[in-house]
């Protein structure tokens, strides 16, 4: 590994680049998607190559190569400084890339690796979840049950002298019921996903999915939609992981100071919600699904405190955001493969548990809704404004739970719905995701206590 | 290449079948993809991406498997066909599969899906053109505090597939992209907008008009505000037609969706689903289409498709296996992303017929109500609720546009969108996955605070 990306670097570099990196990645995945009890998806693929980086005076370049030999490299390192050379002349902003330089060997050992699990054990598996929904009532007519594994060795280094060796192992389990009765059909979904082997889905709660889903889409039959206006909102930490992520973090990418696209751009160092509102973004939580030693730079990762006691003070940054913004690298540079860029992306985002009781804070809302669980969400920086969609809530009529209602979308604006959160309660749970970003998906996680957002408009049919 | 390419699936598709695969598919495709990003006004980064991979799907019995790598040597070839046949034997068995599709006619021509102008483009005539179109939006935003990002893609590439059943199928296309977003703050406020043009020929691109549209647009969203909400008509452009019935309605009339009762048009074949004066057709063979193609991700050629006609649903998205399940012939809408994805249902050049007049003369015609000129929201595609911000829109008084919109959402269920179609405008325009014109629905629920 060292050789092929030692010759890919020295080409770029003979060739006139004042800096170069290269990622080179081994990665074999299973997908298997069930569907009413048939395989309809059996998936394995294995993605292997190299993406290579060029830099010189401000301008980048790009490659990538599946030949990994010395002279495949080579001849990548050398195009690829060759279209930086031609880059940069186009290039009005002039910086040089500087960063710390680690070397680092990381090995992750799973209890129960991918690899050692055969097929049929894992379509038992699955088959299992996927009958779950089926046994929990009459009116479930469809199931859809998907297994995900991935295994990644990552080899990062840089003409710094920067080289990292990474394992990675990622399970995920999704469940989707449908429910009919008559003509009303509802359709929810329940995902797991953490950092570890086999053995994590082998726990109770990824095992009991398919009747979590099944109970969500048979109790959404005797839901309503919900009324268009202005309402107080308790977000559950499923959502108000969403919430941070979509109203806050994607801000906070570093990236966007440079190319002047995040509304946040002046408030660095400024508050920008009550002083009672932490948020954070960290990668080196435990056995989370966004967490990693070393971002796809080769830069430790560290927690980032994204806003602390309600003012912004810190970004997430690749090696580049940093020296331009003359900030310290936190590790926050990643890649969905080794066919793409790395960017400033997030990993396990999250608001800090405040001091409120969950019950408490219900009790205190007179006319609201407890909107749970999500379905998507996103966001333009630039403009300021996000916007996300809660699977399923409740109204909220006097400090009571009533009604159920279902796919409720707030709207809102990323300068100003911090400053409307008033209650953030004690209690904290995180929930998996996928990210997307300029065509790039990760894996990460978001997720925070329940909190309530004061007025804020609520989308209804 | 494609020689090349051909010959690399066929082998595949031997060594598949000597694992036991009892019928074997590869697709194969090789791409060079070369791209220019423009950061605050200047360009930052290029980049060339050359891919090239395989994707194997091996049928043992009803038993399906897939395996793909992202290259096309030998040794790694040989652990996807292995590995496809692997999943094969261990899957549970699909009885409601038949067979692989099989076709040895000839696929139909399709003309304007490769220019040559894209394949000889350099890198110093990619810059210039990205160079023009955000000088374009610069100068139509002078004396502001703009920051333009851009990115320019063109890309040319080959695609093969093979199967056991005597399917073979090779195609050669290009195409480019590109758009400019200004970001522009002015008196404390901050806003961007854009501007994008997708196409198979060099020569529908014009650098200019996106540079200066972009701005246009932008500007138009400065001085947003909220309104009185209630229920309101709304004008949907090409870019919200595109994310509700580009995504939420050919989505719904996907019969993989349908056939599991997971759609919110299931049950509604044959029957009025809509106003009159929408009509949708699914056209895999029109010219120059950035959807077209001869044959689709199974090999099985391409056809023109009506989905929507006098309001009744004429026909879904089919692909082999859920026609097959249905017993009709396969309407050549199976889709994959690359040699990496297994085959699914999608639209092809999903078109909306066009109707009367410009987006000024609905507006006009109208009178009150918001125009939503993008959204990022799709509806539930199992209940039909669509619940979707106002990314960029405006409302109109009178039959003239008043002021930009923040904070602002419509709701309405799918099935009632499609029966309020009241007006389709004559504006057509491709917008991503649908070509469109403007569309009016009589009323909606809209939120704003």
């Amino acid at each position: 590994m060292e050789d092929l990306a030692h010759a890919a670097i020295e080409a770029a570099i003979t060739t006139g680049s004042t800096f170069a990196d290269v990622r080179i990645e081994n990665t074999v995945t299973t997908i298997i998607e069930m569907t009413d009890g048939v395989t309809k998806k059996s998936i394995a693929s294995r993605l292997k190559g190299a993406g290579i980086r060029a830099f010189i005076d401000g301008a980048w370049a790009f490659a990538q190569t599946t030949d990994l030999t010395i002279k495949g490299m080579r001849g990548t390192g050398e195009s690829v400084a060759k279209l930086a050379k031609a880059t940069k002349s186009k290039v009005n902003e002039k910086f040089q890339m500087d960063g710390p330089v680690f070397n680092d060997k990381i090995r992750f050992k799973p209890k129960k690796p991918f690899s050692d699990i055969s097929v049929e054990e894992k379509i038992d598996y699955i088959k299992r979840i996927d009958e779950q929904p089926r046994a929990y009532d009459k009116r479930i007519v469809n199931t859809r049950t998907v297994y995900g594994d991935l295994w990644t060795e990552l080899y990062i280094a840089n003409s710094l002298g920067t080289c990292v060796s990474l394992e990675n192992a990622l399970p995920r389990i999704i469940s989707v019921s449908t429910a009919k009765d008559g003509t009303n059909r509802q359709r929810a979904f329940k995902s797991y996903g953490v950092r570890g082997g086999f053995e994590k889905m082998e726990l109770e709660q990824p095992q009991t999915i398919g009747q979590e889903s099944a109970k969500i889409a048979i109790d959404l039959l005797s839901s309503v939609s919900a009324k268009g206006g202005t309402h107080d909102v308790i977000m559950d930490p499923v959502l108000n992981g969403v919430m941070v992520h979509e109203a806050f973090g994607h801000a906070c990418e570093a990236d966007n100071w440079p190319a002047h696209t995040t509304v946040l751009e002046d408030k660095v160092g400024e508050c920008v919600g009550p002083d009672h509102l932490n948020l954070s973004d960290n990668p080196t939580m435990p056995g989370e699904r966004g967490s990693f030693e070393y971002d796809w730079e080769g830069t430790k990762s560290k927690k980032r405190k994204l806003v602390k006691d309600g003012v912004l003070t810190e970004l997430l940054h690749t090696l580049e955001t940093a020296i331009r913004l003359d900030m310290e690298p936190n590790g926050a540079a990643r890649a969905q493969s080794f066919m793409h860029v790395p960017l400033a992306r997030m990993s396990n985002t999250l608001m800090e548990p405040g001091d409120w009781d969950v019950e408490e804070m219900i009790a205190d809302t007179k006319d609201g809704v407890l909107l749970c669980s999500f379905n998507y969400g996103y966001t333009d920086p630039s403009k300021g404004q996000f916007m996300f969609q809660a699977s399923h809530g409740y109204l909220i009529d006097n400090g009571e739970i009533g009604q159920m209602v279902r796919d409720v979308s707030l709207a809102g604006q990323i300068l100003d719905v911090l400053a409307k959160i008033d209650a953030v309660g004690n209690d904290f749970r995180m929930d998996a995701g996928t990210c997307g970003k300029n065509g790039q998906m990760i894996p990460d996680m978001s997720g925070g206590p329940h909190a309530r957002i004061r007025s804020i408009p609520v989308g209804g049919m | 290449m494609k020689e090349e390419l051909l010959g690399i699936a066929e082998r595949a598709v031997k060594k598949a079948e000597g694992f036991g695969a009892d019928q074997v598919e590869v697709y194969t495709s090789s791409s060079r993809t070369f791209s220019i990003e423009v950061e605050n006004n200047s360009i930052k980064s290029a980049s060339e991406q050359r891919d090239a991979g395989c994707g194997i799907r091996s049928v043992v019995g009803k038993k399906i498997g897939f395996a793909y790598v992202t290259t096309v040597q030998e040794d790694d070839l040989l652990e996807a066909a292995e590995m496809s046949v692997r999943l094969a034997k261990a899957s549970l068995p699909d009885p409601d599969f038949v067979t692989l599709p099989s076709f040895d006619g000839a696929y139909p021509e399709v003309k304007g899906l490769y220019d040559q102008e894209i394949v000889d483009l350099d890198s110093e005539e990619v810059a210039d053109i990205i160079i023009r179109a955000v000088d374009a939006a610069r100068f139509r935003l002078e004396g502001m505090n703009v920051a333009v990002e851009a990115k320019v893609s063109s890309s040319t590439g080959t695609k093969v597939i093979v199967n056991s059943l005597g399917i073979n199928g090779s195609a050669d296309t290009t195409s480019i992209w590109m758009y400019t977003e200004p970001i522009i703050k002015e008196d404390g406020e901050q806003t961007s907008s854009y501007e994008v043009q997708l196409s198979r020929n060099l020569k529908e691109i014009h650098p200019e008009w996106i540079g200066k549209a972009s701005a246009e647009n932008t500007l138009s969203n400065l001085g947003a505000k909220i309104i009185e909400g209630g229920e309101l008509p709304v004008v949907l452009a090409p870019f919200a037609v595109d994310t509700i019935l580009g995504g939420g309605f050919a989505g719904a009339v996907n019969a993989e969706e349908v056939q599991y009762g997971r759609s919110y048009i299931a049950d509604a074949l044959g029957e009025e689903v809509s106003a009159q004066h929408l009509r949708i057709v699914d056209d895999g063979i029109m010219e120059s289409g950035i959807g077209s193609r001869s044959f689709d991700a199974e090999g099985h050629p391409s056809q023109r498709t009506e989905i929507l006609d006098n309001g009744v649903l004429k026909s879904l998205l089919h692909n082999s296996y859920t026609a097959n399940k249905d017993n009709i012939e396969s309407t050549g809408n199976a889709s994959r992303a690359g040699y990496s994805g297994v085959p699914s249902i999608s639209s092809s050049n999903f078109i909306v017929a066009p109707g009367k007049g410009t987006l000024d003369d609905l507006i006009s015609e109208v009178g009150k109500g918001v125009l939503c000129r993008f959204t990022g929201d799709r509806p539930n595609m199992t209940t039909g609720d669509l619940s979707a911000m106002i990314m960029e829109g405006s409302y109109f008084e009178n039959g003239e546009i008043k002021h930009p919109l923040r904070n602002t959402l419509i709701g309405i269920n799918m099935r009632d969108l499609l029966k309020r179609v009241e007006m389709v405008g004559a504006d057509t325009r491709v917008a991503f996955s649908i070509i469109s014109p403007s569309v009016v629905i009589r009323s909606a629920q809209v939120t704003s605070g």
